[in-house]
């Protein structure tokens, strides 16, 4: 016990002492427009502490074993992966330390992040921002789509850089189910005809939540009518029409829609238990990698919708109190690199889609690409992008879960 | 007559112990079996394929487990021995002597476990990154005592109601010292409360998410952290195999302390006044 104690003090004692030993770059707008040689420099020796959603095996090993491996042996840059259940516990750390008057040396200094936690830091300031030119591959994002120069709505200024895209697509098991429902339409329809087979995660969970929002589209009769600031008589209108598709189709969900999945990793228990037929998920390569890791039976499916599926952009960005801001911008470039993008798309990596133009990578790396061959169970993403709608912005998007709330799910 | 009697109460033990324990080991048993299973679907009864796979991962540098195993056994060991330094003189204060607000200062002991964590942790997080504590292992076990310490302070104040002190007066007359009285007297005699309140620290530490992701900054990774990631996001095969970890101090120390936690020890002698 002793041993345990006096070991316990040296870790803490080391932990306390690491983090005066290296250079403070805390200081991120003496970086901005730096040459790039000079920031590496500062960042040599450092470390860099990335907090991220920690669920998946398969991401913690591409960060922490592909990511870590490229910093530590081209920049000898530490990287320390922090496992979040919930990214919001990684805002709530930067949050508390600006309360706190941490100005310089916060904890955190880099959170995988998009929609509404993203809102959150740009507008409460927690945010730095302005350095995206300074990255050398950046040249290799297209901040011309509007749907990377916005997340979730709310525009970007240069105050993160994307990581990946996601579009919202269904997945289904071929054994079970033949003909699943292909529009929303459809699925209306086919709830009814099939009771008990299909519900949906409770909002505000970020999937139960984009399903909602397919159903308002379809009530609205088509996204394009709902882009722009938020504006009250349209989303009552429209509203009224959800929630009464939503409270119809109510008795005929699992467990005659007395309760609600919390979590999409509940709903997706249930689909893999059979108690559900259709499950769905924002990330569509999350079939491929349910399968390979036995969550999904191997039979299972994912598609698309013929009237269109929400599509978004993740991102990373840097807190203003991160100590590390040199570090931080080296990891950014690592992961804008074609190489490690590449990498991130192979399906038994991660098998998601990229987000830069793979156009102007190298030859070398559009050679990767060209051979990937995407899982078989995951939706062809090129013919789900055929079909994407445009995310809401952000105060549709809460009023839209706390209408489901008071409405829906009361 | 009375050793039928005793039959019927000897066997109703038997039962008793054989219903705790299925109670207690049965919901392991699909943990375990998942931590070795591939897929595991209704309505197979067993899995039809078995892997390594999430002992691999469980076991791997990217995954940390076993760092954090270490860590998280000296943090919640810390938080005990604290525990009891606090918690014994405490409880002898409030389970022997009328003093003014004593009513108070029960109430302000007992407000840990009655008010959520999450609705102090992030004043304790700013008042901790003013004295420098934030991100450390010792702010980390400092934070740990908020919810250790009630149980400590109640379980010994149980102990002292029940403690007559002139014991102690009889060895000093007889010319012990202060110390060998505490030493020969004293601690034998609530020395199974120290060691119930101690167990009950130590896993009310051991299972602490939200104060250690807080005040630890995410730098101090707990077996719990890293635990929660894979139960949150439904995967089972992980969650299991680091469950299997994560529960193994907590059976060692419950067997290393068992024959003190019987019906026959004076620490079950009720929780006096308090």
């Amino acid at each position: 016990m002793r041993h345990l104690l006096i070991t316990t003090l040296m870790a803490s004692t080391f932990a306390m002492s690491s983090h005066a030993a290296f250079a403070d770059t805390a200081d991120g707008d003496s970086l901005i427009g730096k040459p790039w040689e000079e920031i590496t420099a500062a960042a040599k020796g450092g470390e860099v502490n990335w907090f991220l959603w920690g669920g998946s095996d398969s991401i913690n090993q591409y960060v922490s074993e592909y990511i870590g491996g490229i910093l530590k042996d081209k920049y000898d840059i530490t990287l320390n992966r922090v496992g979040l259940s919930d990214t919001v516990e990684g805002v709530n750390i930067v949050l508390g330390e600006k309360e706190a008057g941490v100005t310089d040396k916060g904890s955190v200094d880099m959170i995988w992040i998009n929609g509404e936690n993203f809102r959150t830091m740009k507008q409460g300031g927690l945010a730095f921002c302005g350095y995206t030119e300074t990255l050398p591959n950046n040249a290799l994002v297209n901040w011309d789509n509007p749907a990377i120069a916005n997340d979730f709505g709310v525009p970007v200024d240069g105050c993160e850089v994307p990581w990946s895209k996601a579009q919202f697509a269904f997945a289904y098991d071929t054994a079970r189910t033949e003909n699943p429902p292909r529009s929303i339409a459809e699925l209306i329809e086919w709830v009814k005809a099939n009771p008990g087979q299909f519900t949906y995660p409770a909002p505000p969970d970020f999937n139960g939540s984009v399903f909602v929002r397919h159903v308002f589209y379809h009530a609205a009769g088509g996204a394009e009518n709902l882009l722009g600031p938020f504006d009250q008589a349209k989303y009552d209108e429209v509203s009224a029409k959800t929630w009464q598709i939503l409270n119809d189709m109510e008795p005929y969900l699992w467990r005659e829609g007395k309760t609600y999945p919390a979590s999409i990793a509940a709903l997706e228990q249930l689909y893999a238990n059979s108690e559900v037929d259709l499950t769905f998920n924002y990330e569509p390569a999350g079939v491929g990698l349910n399968i390979e890791n036995g969550t999904f039976p191997p039979t299972t499916q994912g598609y698309g919708l013929t009237d269109g599926t929400i599509g978004n952009t993740n991102y990373t960005i840097i807190p203003f109190n991160s100590p590390n801001k040199a570090a931080a911008l080296v990891l950014q470039n690592v992961l804008l690199s074609g190489e490690a993008q590449a990498q991130k798309a192979l399906p038994d990596v991660w098998g998601t889609q990229p987000a830069i133009e793979v156009d102007r990578t190298s030859d070398d790396v559009q050679a990767v690409f060209a051979s990937i061959k995407k899982h078989p169970a995951v939706v062809d993403p090129k013919e789900l992008a055929k079909n994407s709608l445009p995310e809401l912005q952000a105060s549709w998007i809460s009023a839209i879960e706390k209408g489901w709330l008071d409405n829906v799910g009361k | 007559m009375s050793t039928r009697k005793s039959l019927i109460t000897s066997n109703l033990r038997v039962l008793t112990g054989l219903v705790l324990i299925t109670w207690l080991i049965l919901p392991l048993i699909p943990l375990a079996i998942w931590s070795f299973a591939r897929g595991w679907f209704f309505p197979d009864l067993l899995p039809k394929t078995w892997s390594l796979n999430a002992w691999n991962y469980a076991l791997s540098d990217t995954a940390g487990v076993l760092d954090s195993l270490w860590l998280t056994i000296g943090i919640s060991l810390a938080a005990t021995v604290l525990s009891i330094l606090v918690g014994v003189p405490a409880g002898r204060a409030l389970g022997m002597y009328k003093f003014k607000g004593k009513e108070i200062v029960e109430l302000m002991i007992l407000a840990p476990t009655i008010v959520p964590g999450i609705a102090v942790v992030l004043g304790i997080h700013s008042v901790f990154i003013f004295v420098g504590l934030n991100n450390t292992v010792p702010g980390v076990i400092l934070v740990h005592l908020v919810p250790t310490l009630p149980y400590m302070v109640l379980v010994m104040s149980g102990i002292f109601a029940n403690y007559d002190a002139s014991f102690e007066a009889q060895a000093r007359s007889l010319g012990a010292s202060a110390l060998k009285t505490f030493w020969y007297v004293t601690l034998p005699a609530i020395m199974p409360g120290i060691i119930v309140g101690g167990l009950f620290a130590f896993l009310v530490s051991w299972s602490q998410y939200i104060l250690t992701l807080l005040i630890g900054g995410g730098r101090v990774v707990t077996l719990p952290l890293l635990l929660f990631n894979f139960a949150t996001s439904g995967r089972n095969d992980i969650t299991g195999a680091i469950g299997m970890i994560y529960i193994l101090p907590g059976i060692i120390i419950l067997l290393l302390t068992a024959r003190h936690l019987s019906g026959r020890s004076g620490a079950v002698g009720g929780f006096g006044q308090i």
